[in-house]
């Protein structure tokens, strides 16, 4: 079976900084693929060479076993993308412009576009320029599905949507999923795709550093954990626990990161009288450190800890 | 149906500036017709032009004859006026068919259809095409309707030959701004070099017979081909539109591969 998606040392260097390095990246058919990197981390110009809206410095991609240089147009019928910094033609309705990016395609199913309109409670007869950022990314959302594609790229797509909206459009990409479609999704945030994705990548200054399950992923996240106890506790009782480090206590409160289970710890505290406790989900970054401790996470990481106690 | 494809959804984009500039030059062609009988009883025309010496140069008035409304219209409006309100149209639009998607980020969108980056330059040169022959076919229609109110002779044959040579210095133009806006992605710099080639072309063509000099570049103004062979007394001359139609053709040949070529802007 070919892969949605497969680069081969793909390089794009634009001046110093920005750009991507050898990212080899293969994202299987039929799973809901997470991308995930901080802001200027070289998401969009994966997308954006994989869409050949820029050409690689080295290296080459494919997307459905099709090369994205060579055979452009026949990637273009079979895949539709979402940018994140959504731009449509402003003067046209929502439907005005389906209908003009349905003939473009050239096959939409007219009955499942109106379902998603539906869905996604796009009013259709209003023009884009007078849409909020979270209704443009209706319309541009309903252009993409609308189609059927076998491969939805989508660039930081749900930014802007309502809860409601983005439960709505989780339950499209499944759908897909299960129809054995493959969604691509980029995204600066782990929470918003977590719960989603079957796999993610993950890119740091424009190289990929894993691919990952979530659960893999999560197995190696670390968290931040506060406890408060009432009256005094032995600050042994919680020492060598797997998975647990940074141990502080003062003042009756537990301060720790865990990788991994906090079951070890929960246990542990549940021996003595607990008031509150406090978790502070990982952030991307945090995630990045536990992967790859490099000196300059280490260091980062130490910061983080200074200004967490000054707090 | 102005939603099929990128070619009619440009004519849509440009329906209300053709329309306006059609209008526009249609009324002051038509104002210029239905007066011309009143103007050359009130002044002889020719004496004027006359006493202004090698200034009327400057208007591109020399080959007038304003004692006919033909010869009339040329120095008023074919020399000067109407050239630059059709370059500017033309190529005001097409500096900003590629340049306008990139910056408005539209073009990501766009491409990610299948059409290709040739088939968006083509369709979209191919709607500005159109609405210069709006333009001219309006303005013909006003100007023999102005004629006929003023009953001054104009041969529509003559008149269609000098708005022939008026779309292809247009498309020449708006291919130059084309050009040059697929292969920066910048519209400013567009009408900014296309408009000063513009104006140095217009005084190179005037000033060529009264500076010495000139009249050795003269060849390299479109100006010189646009209403050298005077088409509207003489009829259409195919040499001079064969030129304006080869550099257009050139220069969109250029726009398709420089826009092919190129990272568009995120």
């Amino acid at each position: 079976m070919t892969a949605a998606i497969e680069t081969r040392n793909l390089t794009k260097r634009y001046g110093r900084s920005r750009g991507i390095t050898d990212v080899d990246l293969v994202v299987e058919t039929g799973q809901i693929f997470g991308f995930l990197g901080p802001n200027g981390a070289g998401k969009s110009t994966l997308i954006r060479l994989l869409l050949d809206l820029i050409r690689p410095t080295s290296g080459g991609a494919s997307v459905l076993g099709l090369d994205v240089r060579r055979d452009r147009l026949a990637i273009d019928r079979r895949t539709s993308y979402v940018p994140g910094e959504l731009s449509l033609y402003s003067d046209m309705t929502g439907r005005q412009l389906l209908t003009y990016l349905g003939n473009l395609q050239g096959h939409v199913d007219g009955a499942y576009r109106e379902s998603l309109i539906e869905r996604l409670e796009l009013d259709p007869t209003k023009r884009i320029k007078s849409l909020s950022r979270g209704n443009k990314q209706k319309v541009g959302l309903v252009a993409a599905f609308m189609i059927r594609p076998e491969l939805l790229i989508l660039d930081e797509a749900t930014a802007g949507l309502d809860p409601f909206i983005q439960l709505e459009f989780e339950h499209l990409c499944e759908e897909a999923r299960d129809e054995g479609r493959t969604v691509f999704i980029s995204s600066h945030q782990l929470p918003e795709v977590e719960h989603l994705c079957d796999r993610v990548g993950i890119i740091r200054e424009g190289r990929l550093l894993a691919v990952e399950t979530i659960a893999g992923l999560k197995e190696r996240a670390l968290r931040r954990i506060e406890i408060d106890f009432i009256g005094t506790v032995d600050a042994d009782a919680f020492a060598n626990l797997p998975g647990v480090s940074d141990l502080v206590v003062r003042d009756g409160t537990l301060r720790c990161t865990v990788m991994g289970s906090v079951d070890a710890l929960i246990k542990a505290a549940a021996r003595f009288e607990v008031r509150n406790i406090r978790s502070v989900d990982t952030s991307l970054e945090e995630i990045f450190m536990a992967y790859y401790g490099s000196g300059e996470a280490a260091d980062k990481s130490a910061a983080g800890e200074a200004s967490h106690a000054a707090a | 149906m102005l939603l099929r494809n990128v070619f009619t959804k440009t004519v849509r984009d440009l329906r209300w500036p053709t329309f306006w500039v059609s209008l526009g030059c249609g009324v002051m062609t038509a104002y210029f017709a239905i007066l011309f009988p009143t103007y050359s009883k009130l002044f002889d025309l020719n004496a004027i032009l006359e006493k202004m010496g090698p200034a009327v140069k400057l208007l591109g008035a020399s080959l007038g004859d304003a004692s006919t409304l033909i010869g009339f219209l040329h120095i008023e409006l074919f020399s000067m006026i109407l050239p630059a309100a059709m370059v500017a149209f033309a190529a005001g639009m097409a500096s900003g068919f590629t340049a306008g998607e990139e910056s408005r980020g539209t073009i990501d969108v766009l491409l990610s259809y299948p059409v290709s980056r040739a088939r968006v330059v083509l369709e979209k040169w191919l709607a500005i095409v159109l609405a210069c022959i709006v333009v001219v076919l309006v303005l013909w229609a006003f100007a023999l309707t102005g004629a006929a109110i003023s009953a001054s002779a104009l041969p529509p044959d003559r008149l269609a030959s000098a708005l022939v040579m008026l779309v292809l210095l247009g498309l020449a133009f708006a291919d130059i701004a084309l050009a040059i806006s697929a292969f920066s992605g910048n519209r400013g710099a567009a009408i900014g070099v296309t408009v000063a080639l513009m104006v140095a072309m217009y005084l190179i063509d005037a000033l060529s017979s009264i500076v010495d000099g000139l009249a050795t570049i003269r060849p390299l103004s479109l100006f010189r081909y646009y209403m050298g062979g005077d088409p509207l007394r003489n009829g259409l001359s195919l040499g001079d539109a064969a030129v304006l139609a080869a550099v257009a053709a050139v220069f969109l040949a250029i726009a398709v591969v420089a826009f092919e070529r190129r990272d568009l802007a995120a």
